[in-house]
């Protein structure tokens, strides 16, 4: 099928009454869930899994894709006017978005980010169209070895790439790992650190892990300001960009995207890796750097048109690999294979209502996310003054019934307990826990493509270097691992990462 | 025991009888469970699927499918040994889980032949032998030869240990006397793509997979396991026509539920899936899929598991297939 025919497709397939209906509630979710700290996209989507199971796969996958990107465009409703990110990519956007609205220019700031944000997922979406075929045409080249090595790099690049101690962000991925292999053998059916019980002869569900260390650990962690909390949101004056704005975020918004589509694709990096990276190119090669942290525009265009860029683009790894390259692709994997739907270079022929469907309904969802939140501003920063004593109970009452429903198991809710408190514990140690739970899917995905690999060349390891792919892989994995050695990128990736603190 | 309690005791078993009747007369009250014990696209999770679909149909509540892949089907049949037997989870999937595991897997969580309730085989189908385009033989012989040639280099890909296409590919070499190195696979779809991009040479799963691709000539063909030669590949000799005489395997799909589950429950399962099979809707399905419909009551599929397992212990016994 070539792309016009595509396209086609996909927009009589987006815009079915239910599909557009679905479209609308998972962006106007997202947006909710981006403007509400202590609620995410992944505990969000987490909750919402079981329930989509009663729908057809397309519709049940263009809402969740919705709320994934509408959390990217709330985030930084939240982050501009009260200097909170209601979601972590949007941390950067606090630096200069908040300034800017200090100093009575929040609508403009306000349209910066939307406006960036609409362009970079517009960009991103062509992005699919065109590098999604392409992909899966190469995916059958990719064997073994090719995915044991690509798994490699997205576990290496998420540990490197998090704010924190190096250390700190190895350990968190080892752990992960440990917590992957919980259950039972995937080649010989042999128990693995179960001590016995049989509730985790299944491993643990991720989903539970993750909705306990982002959901129920986001809502503890808030807990602790809750009485010295003052909502102070900054009032919106004029949302139209001056001309002068307009010179100055156009190139910002095009380096961003460029950033975010590219690092979207790569395994491991996701959308807080692309905001913190457009905003530290910005500054790198502003005529102004001075004026970063006090109000510039550009670090509010670029972060934000990079950080929707790549949810966009995280999507083609996930569809054309069937590689999560996020915790919120992982469940988007799930929402599939409950379907009937294996992620993998197949899935463009088999499923291309789909596939088309999907990217038709994001362009779409980001049309609509761009006038949600643009004049209806004032309505996302009403939901922010919600006291959390009539929130917070509300978000734990939906998280118990997400994870009970996915198995109706009363032990996943204790699961999610104990996880919350260890992610509330995390995040007071500051231990970043994207890599815990990136490691938690891949770990046990490269264990069985390692395996699988050594059978098939009896034993012989040196086959992942004599396949370009992989040694090209794994080249460039070492290459930024030794990067963290040598002080000058240290230096830079601390920097880069603190501002984000 | 005196008498009061043991009116007591009589009553509370009366009462726990009458809501076992009550359980299968309201059964499905709620949504279902159906375990698929492979990951979604293969044959085994298609048949599931159909299964599901028809209960649903038939009884007007969701039968929901749930996909637990690993360790050739053991992580589901665990998962349903598990379960509660009150008829709302059943497993439907290909033998491994159901029969084989018990002797191929040495840490097997489960009996199946203990802990679950058979309730009819659904299917019936031969299993193929395919070859990547590259691959350094072209038929049975070649393959045989190569074997010879290279001692321990031949792999052959199965959609996990345990499975009819891993049990196929060891008699394969106990009948011509050569090693074969089995791979095991999380499913059909993964063995499939390993096949097509050519970084396995040699596959022996259902065949329904690879059909479209056998047609495109995208892969190759070699080997039937069936005594006869299945209508959809009329070129594709069997096993036996190239020099294994009296070389047959068969592949089955069946449903199962936990040991202990209502015997009106089963028979009402067991009805459904009988009625919906004979339709012409649901043959022209398996006819599409290289499938042929058995369905079979639940105490002759306890003698089809019997049987499986008896013929899998010589290999098991003789080193052939090795229990992992």
């Amino acid at each position: 099928m070539d792309i016009f025919n595509g396209l086609l497709l996909g927009f009589s397939t987006a815009t079915t009454l239910s599909n557009f209906a679905y479209c609308f509630a998972g962006v106007l979710l997202g947006t909710a869930v981006g403007v509400l700290p202590g609620l995410g996209p992944i505990a969000t989507i987490s909750m919402l899994l079981p329930f989509t199971f009663g729908l057809p796969v397309d519709t049940a996958l263009i809402m969740l894709a919705g709320i994934f990107y509408g959390s990217q465009y709330g985030g930084s409703t939240t982050a501009i006017l009260m200097n909170l990110p209601g979601e972590a990519s949007s941390v950067v956007t606090t630096l200069d978005g908040h300034q800017m609205a200090k100093q009575g220019k929040a609508g403009r700031a306000l349209a910066a980010a939307a406006i960036g944000s609409f362009f970079a997922g517009t960009v991103g979406t062509l992005f699919i169209v065109i590098a999604a075929p392409l992909l899966a045409s190469l995916a059958l080249t990719f064997g073994p070895a090719e995915y044991f090595s690509l798994i490699m790099l997205g576990l290496i690049t998420s540990m490197v790439l998090t704010s924190g101690s190096l250390l700190t962000a190895f350990g968190m991925a080892l752990f992960g790992i440990v917590l992957g292999m919980i259950g039972t053998d995937i080649n010989t059916g042999a128990a693995r650190y179960t001590f016995g019980s049989p509730y985790l002869l299944d491993g643990l569900d991720f989903v539970v892990v993750a909705t306990g260390i982002f959901g129920l650990g986001d809502v503890l962690m808030n807990l602790e300001n809750e009485r010295s909390r003052v909502v102070g949101v900054a009032p919106v004056s004029s949302l139209f960009p001056t001309a002068e704005d307009w010179r100055r975020m156009s190139a910002p918004i095009l380096r961003g995207t460029g950033i975010g589509v590219l690092l979207g694709v790569l395994p491991g990096a996701g959308v807080l890796l692309a905001s913190f990276s457009a905003y530290a190119l910005e500054k790198k090669i502003s005529k102004h750097p001075e004026q970063f942290g006090k109000g510039a525009i550009e670090g509010v265009a670029a972060p934000e048109a990079a950080n929707n860029a790549a949810a966009q683009t995280c999507f083609i790894p996930m569809l054309t690999l069937g590689l999560p390259g996020t915790a919120t692709m992982a469940l988007m994997i799930g929402a599939l294979v409950v379907q009937g739907v294996q992620p993998g270079p197949e899935i463009l022929s088999q499923q291309p209502a789909l596939f088309w469907g999907l990217v038709v309904s994001m362009w779409l969802g980001n049309l609509m996310l761009l006038f949600l939140n643009l004049p209806l501003v004032g309505m996302w920063a009403k939901l922010i003054s919600v006291p959390y004593h009539f929130l917070f109970p509300t978000i734990c009452v939906f998280m118990a019934i997400g994870v009970y429903s996915i198995n109706n198991s009363v032990f996943d809710v204790y699961m999610m307990a104990l996880f919350g408190v260890l992610g509330y514990f995390f995040k007071r140690m500051g231990a970043e826990p994207a890599p815990l739970i990136l490691a938690m899917i891949l770990g046990p995905m490269a264990e069985e493509y390692l395996r699988r690999t050594l059978l098939i060349s009896h034993g012989d390891a040196s086959v992942f270097f004599t396949s370009p792919l992989s040694l090209g892989t794994l080249v460039v994995a070492a290459l930024l691992l030794l990067s963290i050695v040598s002080p000058r990128f240290r230096k830079v990736r601390e920097e880069g990462l603190q501002e984000a603190d | 025991m005196n008498r009061r309690e043991f009116i007591v005791l009589g009553g509370t078993a009366a009462v726990l009888a009458s809501r076992g009747i009550a359980l299968a007369d309201s059964w499905p009250s709620k949504p279902v469970v159906v375990i698929s014990a492979y990951p979604p696209g293969g044959t085994s999770d298609i048949i599931a699927r159909l299964v599901a679909d028809a209960l649903t149909a038939k009884y007007g509540q969701q039968f929901v499918i749930e996909n637990h892949a690993g360790a050739a089907g053991a992580l589901a049949g665990g998962r349903l040994a598990r379960a509660a037997p009150d008829g709302y989870t059943i497993m439907i999937s290909g033998s491994a889980p159901i029969a084989a595991n018990k002797v191929v897997q040495k840490n097997l969580a489960y009996d199946p032949q203990v802990d679950f309730t058979p309730i009819s085989i659904v299917a019936e189908s031969p299993a193929l032998l395919s070859a990547s385009a590259s691959a350094p033989a072209k038929s049975v012989q070649e393959l045989i030869a190569y074997a010879r040639a290279n001692p321990g280099k031949l792999n052959i890909g199965n959609p996990g240990a345990g499975t009819k296409g891993h049990i196929a590919a060891a008699i394969i070499g106990q009948m011509a006397g050569v090693q074969i190195n089995h791979i095991p696979y999380k499913g059909s779809p993964p063995l499939l793509a390993d096949l097509l991009g050519g970084h396995i040479h040699f596959a022996l799963d259902a065949p329904s997979n690879y059909l479209p691709h056998i047609r495109d000539a995208k892969i190759r063909g070699l080997a039937v396991t069936s005594a006869k030669r299945i209508p959809e590949l009329p070129e594709v000799q069997t096993v036996a026509e190239q020099g294994l005489n009296g070389y047959e395997q068969t592949l089955w799909f069946g449903a199962v539920g936990p040991k202990g589950m209502p015997k009106e429950i089963v028979s009402k399962i067991h009805t459904a899936i009988k009625e919906w099979s004979d339709t012409p809707a649901a043959q022209k399905k398996f006819a599409s899929l290289g499938l042929t419909p058995v369905v079979n009551t639940p105490g002759e599929m306890a003698g089809s598991i019997e049987r499986e397992i008896r013929s899998i212990e010589p290999l098991v016994k003789a080193g052939l297939v090795e229990p992992t």
